[in-house]
């Protein structure tokens, strides 16, 4: 038999046809396309089985209430807790610590240093001069050691106000409370008058406003001269001219207190109702219209997000200071603190917790020792000192700004720390060995609610302080996720006087989320926001 | 009995914090892309879009619209054209499930997808040094070349299966499993439950005057609703020639 060219193309043809009916070429493909999802270099989870603890954020100092899963020893995701919520930021927060901008290593003038190195420069500048501390989350353990050591030194120790605390301090100086001891009882309001506070959008912890403006049963009217998302949430939103805020405020007050449908009693302001129609634009009638809704609407709260006195003073004419509903002082006192906007006179040097935000410069001509976990980049610190980044330390957590009620946690450690990074309790340990420790100051703190037998533990469930039978009970409940939460603000508890009407200040640029987060750096999967969607815009200077 | 599983988002509660986007992607192992990802080239099975209503001045007024895999119950086109079956749909659940180890990258399915909702991986999955300890256990990483989707976080459906084979349950207890964007938001405004039990809130909510689904009129019977009190947002589901939208025709 001859085997000619033909024979072999319908051999070869025949053969191509069946075997595509045979599963051998899909067989391969298959293979082939798991295979080359197996490469070496790609990254594979952890098989550890995963443990669900619980603890708090320490990002900023609303402290919320987080579940953290834990495989290997390392935090693989976060999770609100039941009756709390989280920031975007929050949710990617667990990887914050592999971020590229971690600082692992003390530089001088952006040179290598060691700790060595440090704690010569800062003991030679506290014999030399006071030192001044600076703290963003003050009433920590940690806080308390810098505190210590800035009076035992001779220096100062001053914080930085939160938006929340910003829009107390009217109060705060009209009371001669401290700002850190107000609050807004906004649990039990039923109206929020806002003038710019971007209250569904990062002001305050996101567990609180947001929620309760969700479940309808507060009216939020948000004051602003753009559509911001709160204003474009809000039950209604007031377009004004930028400025003319405390022109609404002092028509609103007049309204108030000249038809008497306040029962608030306080001195009228100069401005007539027709004024502050003619200066924000708004008509006469509207001003009384919502004037009569705060009115019939009550509990009423207004919010300053400024902390301009001519706006905050409307609570005045709305009865809202020192009641239920409105502006509170805790039950718990709290120091007056400086802070760091008055920091004057001569500082050999200047100490910057970890928690202040990446921007803020002493206006003092001193060396600066500036503690961060991340690097965002520019600093104009002397000294950059690398501290333990998300829950990698202990620490506990006191009452959120603008909270009502006084609360305590602890939130533990959850992630180890890179071998050369320090807190800054722990630096100044080295420096001055007679400060207390945190556990110390921790341990102090749990005998002192366990002393005075008030409050109770929220966790899994509501335990009164007064069923705890030692310290040491109530601290590991603590330990483990349980809030110590105090009772209810003290009713007449915040009494203010003004003398006089105040005049407007100048209005300041409102402020997100984006723009009051502490760390320099955002965690990574943040850019879902910014490059992978057309959400939001990338906030300004931040590395993202 | 089978679960129908779904969502009824409240796009009056929505703020567009985008937490639901960050908390998908943590939970799914998504990575962070180079910085040369876009909106259309980045993954996110969760996706928040910000749409307005047309107006000027002080009636002008914007709305977020969370936009991930619709779960479509009938004739559902991804499983239709996927020559690796690699996206089938659970019969228990409902769930419309991606399998990425069988994916070839031809990208039918997003061709198909009315609702975008599917994503190509145009790069290697990328962690900085180190970060890759934070990875989901429960969820591996998908490589460049395939396309994945929301997968209903079936790493929290199989630990509540597990959960209840271990207590000698058949069905889990629907407190156990919950998607990470319903659990990341913070005004409630995405729920999640199951469709098939007329008791369960979240199917009521979908048969509220005010529920609607995107695109409606393909009949895909998608299983996430939304709700809007606003008749501006509600018209946004369909395509409107009144109102200036464009209706791609294909072939």
């Amino acid at each position: 038999m001859e085997l000619t060219r033909r024979d072999l193309l319908t051999w070869g043809g025949g053969a191509t046809a069946g075997l595509l009916l045979t599963p051998l070429p899909w067989k391969v493909l298959d293979d082939t396309s798991k295979w080359t999802q197996n490469w070496p270099w790609i990254p594979q989870p952890s098989r550890a089985p995963i443990e669900v603890k619980r603890s708090f954020c320490t990002l900023c100092p609303n402290g919320c209430d987080l579940r953290v899963r834990v495989a290997s020893g390392t935090p693989v995701g976060v999770s609100p807790g039941p009756q709390s919520a989280l920031c975007p930021l929050a949710f990617g927060a667990h990887q914050l610590n592999w971020h590229p901008g971690r600082l692992r290593q003390v530089s001088h003038l952006g040179k290598a240093a060691s700790w060595n190195d440090a704690l010569a420069a800062f003991r030679k500048a506290a014999v030399e001069g006071p030192i001044a501390v600076v703290d963003a989350y003050p009433r920590r353990a940690g806080s308390s050691v810098m505190e210590n050591f800035a009076r035992r030194q001779g220096g100062t120790y001053c914080i930085i106000l939160s938006a929340e605390e910003r829009s107390l301090a009217p109060y705060a100086a009209w009371s001669g409370a401290p700002v850190t001891s107000l609050g807004y009882d906004f649990e039990h309001a039923r109206t929020i008058l806002s003038f710019g506070a971007p209250l569904l959008d990062g002001w305050g912890a996101p567990g609180r406003v947001p929620r309760l403006w969700s479940t309808g049963a507060l009216k939020l009217i948000q004051v602003e001269p753009s559509l911001s998302r709160t204003a474009n949430a809000a039950w209604r939103w007031i377009q004004v001219p930028s400025g003319s805020e405390a022109a609404l405020a002092a028509g609103l007050a007049r309204v108030l207190l000249e038809e008497h449908i306040s029962p608030a009693r306080a001195p009228l302001p100069p401005t007539t109702v027709a004024e502050a129609a003619a200066q924000t634009g708004i008509a006469e009638e509207t001003i009384r219209e919502l004037a009569r809704t705060l009115a019939a609407h009550g509990p009423a709260v207004a919010i300053a997000a400024d902390g301009d006195p001519a706006v905050a003073v409307l609570n005045f004419a709305v009865g809202s200071i020192g009641a239920r509903g409105g502006i509170v002082r805790r039950r718990e006192g709290g120091p007056s603190y400086l802070t760091a906007d008055n920091l004057n006179g001569h500082f050999r040097a200047v100490l910057i917790d970890a928690t202040v935000p990446w921007d803020f410069a002493p206006q003092a001509d001193a060396e600066v020792f500036r503690f961060a976990a991340w690097n965002g980049g520019g600093s104009r610190a002397h000294w950059l000192l690398p501290a333990p980044g998300f829950l990698e330390e202990l620490t506990d957590v006191p009452t959120a700004p603008g909270s009502a009620v006084d609360t305590y946690a602890i939130a533990a450690n959850l992630s180890t720390p890179p071998a050369d990074v320090r807190s800054p309790a722990g630096f100044l340990a080295q420096v001055d060995s007679a400060l207390p420790s945190v556990e110390d100051i921790i341990h102090a703190r749990c005998r002192e609610l366990f002393r005075t037998h008030t409050g109770a533990l929220q966790g899994e469930e509501t335990v009164p302080v007064s069923r705890f039978a030692a310290p040491e009970r109530l601290e590991e409940a603590l330990r483990t996720g349980s809030v110590w939460v105090a009772g209810p603000p003290r009713s007449g508890g915040l009494r203010c006087r003004f003398e006089q009407w105040p005049q407007p200040t100048a209005p300041r640029a409102t402020a997100d989320w984006t723009a009051t987060w502490v760390p320099p750096v955002l965690p990574p999967l943040a850019v879902k926001l910014y490059r992978e969607s057309s959400l939001r815009e990338p906030p300004a200077g931040r590395s993202i | 009995m089978s679960a129908r599983y779904g969502m009824v988002i409240d796009l009056d509660r929505c703020t567009g914090c985008g937490a639901c986007m960050v908390a998908c992607a943590a939970e799914n192992n998504v990575p962070a892309l180079p910085p040369k990802a876009t909106d259309r080239t980045g993954i996110t099975p969760m996706l928040v879009h910000k749409v307005s209503n047309g107006q000027e001045g002080a009636e002008f007024r914007e709305a977020f619209i969370p936009v991930t895999c619709m779960q479509c119950e009938h004739e559902t086109p991804c499983v239709a054209v996927c020559p690796q079956q690699a996206v089938q749909v659970d019969p228990a659940t409902g769930i419309v499930m991606q399998m990425p180890q069988r994916c070839l990258g031809c990208r039918y399915c997003m061709t198909a997808c009315p609702y975008h909702a599917r994503y190509f991986n145009w790069w290697d999955p990328a962690w900085p040094p180190g970060m890759e300890k934070t990875l989901n256990p429960g969820v591996s990483v998908r490589m460049r070349g395939v396309v994945e989707k929301c997968n209903g976080c079936h790493a929290r459906l199989h630990a509540a299966q597990e959960k209840a084979a271990a207590a000698g349950n058949r069905e889990i207890d629907p407190r156990d499993y919950r998607p990470a964007c319903a659990e990341a938001c913070a005004t409630g405004a995405i729920q999640f439950g199951n469709l098939a039990d007329e008791s369960d809130p979240v199917s009521q909510a979908a048969h509220s005057t005010n529920a609607f689904r995107l695109l409606e009129r393909l009949g895909t019977e998608p299983k996430i609703f939304y709700t809007s009190d606003r008749p501006w947002v509600r018209q946004l589901a369909e395509p409107h020639p009144a109102r200036g939208d464009k209706e791609v025709k294909h072939g």
